[in-house]
Order: C-alpha cells, then sequence, then structure tokens
C-alpha cells in the first residue's frame, strides 16, 4: 500500500509522514492556544525568552511551537545555539552533566536579547535525578541559556524545576481548529474526500492534531477516500457514541436496545477488551446518580476482570449489561 | 577569614529526587557525589572532621579556594546582597543588556528587608539568630547552625542574603558545583590547575566553615509522591536539631505580600497590568513568589491581551473550543481524561500536586451539599431514597484521583485503615457498605499485583493494567464517599498508616529468614514447603525452647540423625504429643523421599 501511494502522491519516491511535511514552521502558524502561541509569537520577535514549561496532551503542537520559537528568535543561528534533547536521548544524569552543561558553556555569539536555548522534549520522563541535576545547571547558566521543556503532565515536573519556569499550557485543539488545518492538507496533498469522513477523522483525533493527520494519512494511502466508513476501518476502537447510547439505553431501561447495540459492536469484531476499555471510560465521565456511577465503574471492573483473565465472550458482555441493568432497577424508586 | 562577620550559606541538592536538600557545611553533599547519596554523605562528614587539621596549614591556599567557590554565586532567589567580588563578576557579564536579558526573578531580587515578601516574624527569627551570633564571641556561642526548611521559592536564601547584607556581613556560600568535564580537565590541566575533587573543594569549604555561623537550607518538595524520599530530608533535619541546630520552618508566602511584590513589579517595568490578573498570578503561584514572578514576565509578555478579564470569562475562552461543535455527532464526543484536567486549569500557575493526606482528607470527610441543587433532576428516574446522595463538594473523584498520581493500592489500603475513624458510630450499615466496596476493590486489584511494579509511563493509556487500576481506586474512593451517608461530625483524625503494610512487611521478614534458616539446617532436604516450616517445625522448636543460633545446629544434627531427634523428644513432658507425631510424620517424609 505503501508503495503504491508513494508512486502516484509523492515525487520523491518515498512519502514522508504528513505530521512531519506539514509540521508549522512559524510559531504563528501553529493551530489551536491562541493566547500560548500569541505569548511565543512576542517571545520569538523580543528576545528574552523565560524559562519555560510546556505542558499538555499529545499533539497539541507543544513541540512544534517550541521548535518554532527557536527558529525563529534564533534565526541562522539556530544550529549552533540550540540543543534539543528528547526521550529517546539518553537523558541520565550524565547527560544532563555533560551534553546540556557542554551546550551551556559553549559560546555563540548571539545579538542582545537572545540565548542559547535548549529544548526537552518530554521531560516528564526525565528521572528525578536528571532533573535535580538540571536545576543546578539552569541557574547558572541562566544569562546565557534558556530552558524550554515540553511534557505531557507538569505535575511529574519537580517542584523546584516548576518554580523556576513558567508555566505554558496546551489544551486539546477544538474540533474547528483541528479542521481548519486538516482542509489544508487535505488540499495540498489534493486528497479525495466528503465531509462524513473528515467529521470521523476529528472524531478519531480527540483533540489530537497528530493524530487526526496520521489517521487522514492512513486512510488515504489505504482507500484512497476519505469517508466515514473508512475512517472507521483504519482507525478501529469500537464507536465510543454506540457505547454511549449503550448506557443511556441501560440507564432508560430499554435493556434489549442495550443488547442489540452490544450485539451489533460485538459482531463488528472489536474485541471485549477494547469494548470494556471503551466502556469504563464512557462510564467514568457519564453523568449519573453517584450510586449508579459506583455501581457501574464496579460491575465494569469485575467485568474487565474477567475477560482479562481470557473469559472474552459475548456472553461476559451481556451477563455485564444485564447486571447494570439491574442495578438500574435496584436503585429506582417506583 | 576575614575580619567582617562572615555567613555560610550551603546548598546542594539532593539526588534520591523526593527531597532537595540545600545542606550545609556539616552534612550536605555536592553534586559529585549524587550518585553516593546519603552513605557518603555520613562518610564526609567523618572525613571532614578528620582533615581539618590538615587544612588548617595550607591557609593562603584555601583562600584562593574559596573565592573559587564563591564564583557560582549567581542564584535565582529573590534576595540581593552579594559579596564584592560577587557584583563585579555579574556587572562584568550582564551590564550590556542588563534589562532585557534579565529573568524578573533575578532583576527583581529584594535588596532590603522590606521588600522581602517572607513574613515578618520568620525574618526577625532570622535575623535575631544571626545577630546573636554577632554579638557573642565565638567561644561562647555554641550552636552555630541554623537550619532553615520551606518548600521552593518561599525566599530562604532571600532572605539569608539580605539579612547578610543589613549586619555587613559577607555570604560565603556553598553551590554544588557542577562536575567538571572531561575536555575541562584536559584544559585546565595544560594550563597548569590541578583539579580538584569537588569532594575535597566541599570539605576545604567545610573546613573553613566551622568557625563561622552556618545555615543550612532545605527545600521540602515532593511529599505527593511516595514517602519514601521526603523520609531524608526529613530525617536531615532532625539530626540537625539534635546536634543542636536551630530550626526555621519558612511557610509559603501569603497571598498578600505575593501581590504587593508583583504590583510592584509592575510599577517598575511600567507593565499596566490589571489587578485582577495579579490576584489571579498571585493565587495560582502557590505560595512560590519565584514561580509568580516568572508568571507574571510571561505574562507580560502580551500587553495587547491585558484587558480587564475576570475569571469567568478566563474560563469561558478555555472551554470556547469545546463548543464549538462541528454538528450533532461531535457534540457528545467524549472527554478523555486528560480532558478533563485541561479544561479547569488556568494558564499559569504551578501543578499543585494534591497529597495524599490531602486527598485522604477529602475522600474521608465526605463534604456534600446541604441541599439537593437541580443537578440532579437531569436524572431519567428518581432514586431510591437510601441510594440517594447529595451532590460532592469536591472535583470528581477520579479527577482528585488524577492529581495525587496516586496508586489504587496504597489508597485502598488508606482508606481501609482509616474510613472507620470518620463513620458516625451508630451506622453499622454504612460500615458494612463501605467494607463491601472496599473488598471489592481489593478484588479488583489482586489481579494486577503482579503488574503493579510497573512504572505508568511504560504503561499506556489503554493498557488493561492501568484500567484495572483506575476502576479499582474508583471503587474504593466512591465506595467510601457513598457509603458514609453518615459523617461522623467533623473533628481532627490523625491518619494512621496502614497496620495492613506493617504485617506485610513482618511477615516478608518472617519468610526470609525461615528461608535463611531452612537453607542453613536442611539444605540437604530441600522439599519441605514453606508450610511445613511454619506450622509444624517452627512451633515444635519454640516449644523445645530452641532460640538461639546454637540450638538450631542442635536443630540441623537433629535432622541429621533422627535417632538423637528422638532423644531429644524422649526428655519432653508427654503432653508435647502434638509436635511429635507431626515431628515424625516428617521422618517418615524423609525416609520416603
Amino acid at each position: 500500500m505503501a508503495a503504491a501511494s508513494s508512486s502516484s502522491s509523492s515525487a520523491n519516491g518515498y512519502e514522508i509522514p504528513w505530521v512531519e511535511k506539514y509540521r508549522p514552521t512559524k510559531v504563528a502558524d501553529v493551530v489551536g492556544n491562541a493566547d500560548a502561541v500569541s505569548r511565543l509569537q512576542v517571545i520569538a520577535r523580543d528576545g528574552n525568552m523565560p524559562n519555560l514549561i510546556l505542558a499538555g496532551p499529545p499533539g497539541t503542537g507543544k513541540t512544534t511551537s517550541i521548535l518554532a520559537l527557536a527558529h525563529e528568535l534564533l534565526g541562522e543561528n539556530c544550529k549552533e545555539a540550540v540543543l534539543e534533547l528528547n526521550a529517546s536521548d539518553d537523558r541520565g544524569i550524565d547527560v544532563v552533566r555533560n551534553k546540556i552543561k557542554m551546550f551551556a558553556q559553549k559560546k555563540v555569539t548571539l545579538p542582545p536579547g537572545q540565548h542559547k536555548i535548549i529544548i526537552l522534549d518530554e521531560a516528564d520522563s526525565m528521572t528525578s535525578g536528571a532533573q535535580q541535576a538540571l536545576r543546578r545547571t539552569m541557574e547558572i547558566y541562566s544569562n546565557s541559556t534558556r530552558f524550554a521543556l515540553a511534557c505531557n503532565t507538569s505535575s511529574k515536573i519537580i517542584e523546584p524545576i516548576q518554580s523556576r519556569c513558567a508555566l505554558v499550557r496546551f489544551s486539546r485543539l477544538s474540533d474547528q481548529e483541528i479542521l481548519s488545518r486538516l482542509m489544508i492538507v487535505v488540499e495540498a496533498e489534493k486528497v479525495p474526500y466528503v465531509p462524513e469522513g473528515l467529521e470521523a477523522i476529528i472524531f478519531t483525533a480527540d483533540g489530537d492534531m497528530r493524530q487526526g493527520l496520521n489517521n487522514l494519512q492512513a486512510t488515504h494511502s489505504g482507500f484512497r477516500f476519505i469517508n466515514q466508513e473508512n475512517v472507521f476501518k483504519v482507525c478501529d476502537q469500537p464507536h465510543p457514541l454506540h457505547i454511549k447510547s449503550m448506557v443511556r439505553n441501560v440507564l432508560e431501561g430499554k435493556f434489549e436496545d442495550a443488547c442489540s447495540g452490544l450485539k451489533q459492536l460485538y459482531d463488528l469484531g472489536y474485541s471485549p477488551t477494547d469494548i470494556i476499555t471503551t466502556l469504563f471510560r464512557i462510564i467514568k465521565n457519564y453523568d449519573m446518580a453517584e450510586y449508579l456511577k459506583l455501581e457501574f465503574l464496579k460491575e465494569t471492573g469485575f467485568a474487565h476482570m474477567r475477560i482479562c483473565d481470557g473469559v472474552g465472550s459475548f456472553l461476559q458482555l451481556s451477563g455485564l449489561l444485564a447486571k447494570l441493568s439491574l442495578v438500574r432497577e435496584t436503585a429506582k424508586a417506583f | 577569614m576575614g575580619k567582617r562577620p562572615v555567613v555560610v550559606i550551603s546548598s546542594s541538592d539532593d539526588e534520591d529526587g523526593g527531597c532537595s536538600v540545600s545542606a550545609g557545611c556539616n552534612s550536605s553533599r555536592t553534586k559529585s557525589e549524587r550518585s553516593v547519596g546519603r552513605k557518603k554523605c555520613r562518610r564526609l562528614k567523618k572525613a571532614s572532621v578528620l582533615n581539618r587539621q590538615l587544612c588548617k596549614q595550607g591557609h593562603k591556599e584555601e583562600e584562593a579556594n574559596f573565592d573559587a567557590l564563591l564564583k557560582d554565586f549567581y542564584e535565582d532567589f529573590h534576595g540581593h546582597s552579594m559579596a564584592p567580588g560577587e557584583r563585579g563578576r555579574r556587572q562584568k557579564l550582564g551590564s550590556p543588556w542588563a534589562d532585557s536579558r534579565e529573568l524578573w526573578v533575578d532583576k527583581y531580587r529584594p535588596r532590603s528587608l522590606e521588600e522581602l515578601a517572607v513574613h515578618k516574624k520568620k525574618i526577625e527569627e532570622v535575623k535575631m539568630w544571626l545577630e546573636e551570633w554577632v554579638r557573642t564571641s565565638k567561644e561562647q556561642f555554641c550552636g552555630h547552625v541554623l537550619v532553615i526548611t520551606g518548600q521552593a521559592g518561599v525566599g530562604k536564601s532571600a532572605t539569608i542574603n539580605v539579612i547578610a547584607s543589613q549586619l555587613g556581613a559577607e555570604v560565603c556560600e556553598w553551590k554544588t558545583p557542577t562536575p567538571t568535564l572531561w575536555q575541562e580537565y584536559i584544559h585546565n590541566a595544560n594550563s597548569g590547575t590541578h583539579y580538584i575533587s569537588k569532594l575535597e573543594e566541599f570539605e576545604t569549604f567545610v573546613e573553613r566553615s566551622t568557625q563561622i555561623p552556618t545555615v543550612i537550607l532545605v527545600t521540602e518538595y515532593g511529599k505527593a509522591e511516595s514517602g519514601d524520599n521526603t523520609k531524608y530530608s526529613e530525617e536531615l533535619v532532625l539530626s540537625l536539631e539534635r546536634a543542636g541546630a536551630s530550626k526555621v520552618a519558612f511557610n509559603p508566602l501569603t497571598f498578600n505580600s505575593i501581590k504587593k511584590t508583583l504590583s510592584r513589579i509592575c510599577r517598575e517595568e511600567q507593565c499596566n497590568v490589571p489587578p485582577e490578573w495579579i490576584d489571579h498570578i498571585a493565587k495560582a503561584s502557590g505560595g512560590d513568589i519565584r514561580h509568580a514572578i516568572t508568571s507574571l514576565q510571561y505574562f507580560c509578555l502580551r500587553p495587547d491581551l491585558m484587558l480587564p478579564l475576570n475569571l469567568s470569562s478566563l474560563s469561558i475562552t478555555q472551554s470556547r473550543g469545546k463548543s464549538e461543535d462541528l454538528n450533532e455527532m461531535s457534540k457528545l464526543i467524549i472527554n478523555s481524561d486528560e480532558n478533563l484536567d485541561y479544561e479547569f486549569s488556568l494558564p499559569f500557575g504551578r501543578d499543585e500536586t494534591l497529597t495524599l493526606f490531602h486527598a485522604l482528607g477529602k475522600f474521608l470527610h465526605n463534604k456534600r451539599e446541604t441541599v439537593d441543587c437541580s443537578a440532579l433532576g437531569r436524572d431519567l428516574f428518581t432514586l431510591k431514597d437510601r441510594y440517594k446522595r447529595f451532590p460532592l463538594k469536591m472535583d470528581s473523584p477520579e479527577r482528585v484521583l488524577l492529581q495525587m498520581h496516586g496508586q489504587a493500592r496504597p489508597i485502598a489500603d488508606f482508606l481501609h485503615e482509616n474510613v472507620l475513624d470518620f463513620l458516625s458510630d451508630e451506622a453499622i450499615e454504612d460500615a458494612w457498605i463501605v467494607a463491601s466496596y472496599l473488598s471489592d476493590a481489593d478484588c479488583l486489584l489482586s489481579t494486577s499485583l503482579h503488574g503493579q511494579a510497573w512504572s505508568p509511563i511504560v504503561a499506556g493509556k489503554h493498557d488493561p493494567e492501568n484500567v484495572t487500576q483506575l476502576v479499582s481506586a474508583s471503587v474504593a474512593v466512591r465506595g467510601v464517599l457513598f457509603g458514609n451517608s453518615h459523617p461522623s461530625p467533623s473533628r481532627w483524625h490523625a491518619i494512621r498508616s496502614p497496620k495492613l503494610w506493617q504485617v506485610e512487611k513482618l511477615r516478608w521478614h518472617n519468610k526470609k529468614l525461615m528461608l535463611l534458616e531452612k537453607f542453613e539446617a536442611y539444605n540437604i532436604f530441600s522439599s519441605y514447603g514453606m508450610s511445613v516450616m511454619a506450622t509444624e517445625y517452627k512451633p515444635t522448636l519454640k516449644r523445645l525452647g530452641f532460640r538461639s543460633l546454637e540450638d538450631l545446629q542442635v536443630c540441623r544434627k537433629m535432622t541429621e540423625c533422627s535417632k538423637m531427634e528422638v532423644g531429644v523428644y524422649d526428655l519432653l513432658d508427654h503432653d508435647e504429643v502434638e509436635g511429635g507425631t507431626s515431628m515424625e510424620s516428617e521422618e517418615d517424609e524423609i525416609e520416603d523421599w
């Protein structure tokens, strides 16, 4: 499939991931999180970047914006004055000590207001020992080197480092924002699509730009056409909506509807583990009475346990639905 | 040593993560020995005492050394009091672009006592201590170590520096040096300077500081993480106190003092930041002024946005993205776990990790609204009265759990240990409900026991283990919340650590001992199960009165030669029959085997 797509869609002989191909190179082009992005733009213009922690869920543009910022800020000095380390690099204490220190000591002639930048991507996966070592380095070289840490959960960064950094939060992108970016890509790549297809992609992306682009590319190279069916074929996960309506049916007392919904899902070939995992997430966020939620969670937990033990049968799932209905019946006032 | 009084501050970081110890002369360690940790530190202490005599001789050399040590005196606390040498260096480095290049935390470090945001009383305490030292002669003054504790960014070092400058004292600060790189070493060797190990440097520093008052700064943090790490810093502080050090604990800064400082900076920077935002930044910083200032700097990056906004409009901008839906379908998109998190959080502010105890308190006290607001009206049907609960006065339990980064197992154990204190005495029904849910949670957890050791980083979001953990934590917490329908009137309860853990620990210990004994005594017959050991041999041996190691040897002989054992056995009273039979039965086993 990949070979076929490469011959048709790109002349390079191979296709680079669209995520990379369409990665914004300017801070201004970063989609979403308008507030954070506009501030970063100011930094890109004026320099004197404070130490930053960029925190947010994956695929929201943390790395992209910080890389773009570094490029814009440092221009042609970018190669010498930026050190980027991510989780795939070794970042134990030794690296923090040696590589980062060496970089921080390096003399790079920069115009006033500019600093060398050390980008630590996925900083939450650094050991706390390494973070400790970093803390010291951050202080000593703060007049020549600034740090930008990107991470998913900022609370995994030790407090002394958090204390030294301004926290920039990135939130999930809205559907609109993802759509706008997808449209650019779709047009540039001349992908045939129907609106429902894009909608499905946005749904599977769940606020994650990277996921969205990957899904788009995968669907495109697989089926050459973006429609809902193809998208869900490629990005296979039990449709949360299905499951949500199942839960709603249970709550409304329509047990048979719930069962037929489950049967549908099961017949589509989803594994019970997938179904139950999605079910758990939905129940967790579903708005229902406290007792019901507790009981539902409990029953789901037990069903999950059984399924993990290998009893992944349709019977288990139906049994779960029955139990949920039973809970509802016992709790209901007549 | 200069004629002026000299204050020594020592700072170094603790590598074991949980705590960071800006530790002092006697007990701190340098960065270079991070990996060695505490044990080495103790050794270092001894070593430094031993070396004292030696070092006294090379006074001149030390002086040079000392200056070298001082050179990294560039810290981002807000205190400002520099040794003359420092100031020169700073100017040399920063003067041309001092304004545009500096971080605000450096630019606006306090220069006088008035500018310090620390509580007056605490400042007074520290000041008194230092003045006391200056007044009394060195011979009389015995305790010359002061320990200051407090979380990151409460102005520990700032206070010392400001006070010292007020007293006209010179501050000699030990900042853990970054390790020497190989290239550096080569370079230095070529230029004729000798490499001095960081440990030695530190020792010399300590040598010099024994005569002058010493302030040790201990940064506390990471209490939310596993308790093991914090123990070290607590232990350190305790042992210092035992050794006669006085201690001053700095609390997180108050909202007002942070606000004052921020407003001052705004004035000086001529940034027109609306007061609501200052309030907000101050609130979000969690008593950490360094973070507050950094946030302010970040905030001021975008003057065009600084319209008077209030918090409600802020949250609207935050969630606006979500309401813009493509169509009916996407309206129903399920927010995944993280979404919950980011919806509520504001653009600044440290991520506050709830401590385990804080969260447990929330769960156990079970504060609820007293009126049933309309929120429950959306339900499709009404519940029976006994299943009804008023809405919780906190975020959803899952969110709290997420904030505290807890593992399900300890949470369930803690809840189990403590929940009974929080139930009202008559509510036996409640106790029953709570217990049954906790047992359910326990049951759910038992399947994931083997997976518990895996770090959450490895386990993905959709990992089945992860789901088990989440479900059981939810069930435990929600069970406690739901079950505790008649919370006992709120009064102070100490939260105990689970007794279960002690028992478990003891069990492991015993098992290990038993295994050891087993191998020692019966290395020839390894076919015994542990249960046989525990239920039959051990009690019998106890009855026989064997306790010490020499008895073990007897016992070994005993098994090697059954005759002898029978002999010993014969000596016993005859009411020991039971033990005897068991012995015999084992004897048979051996023979069979």
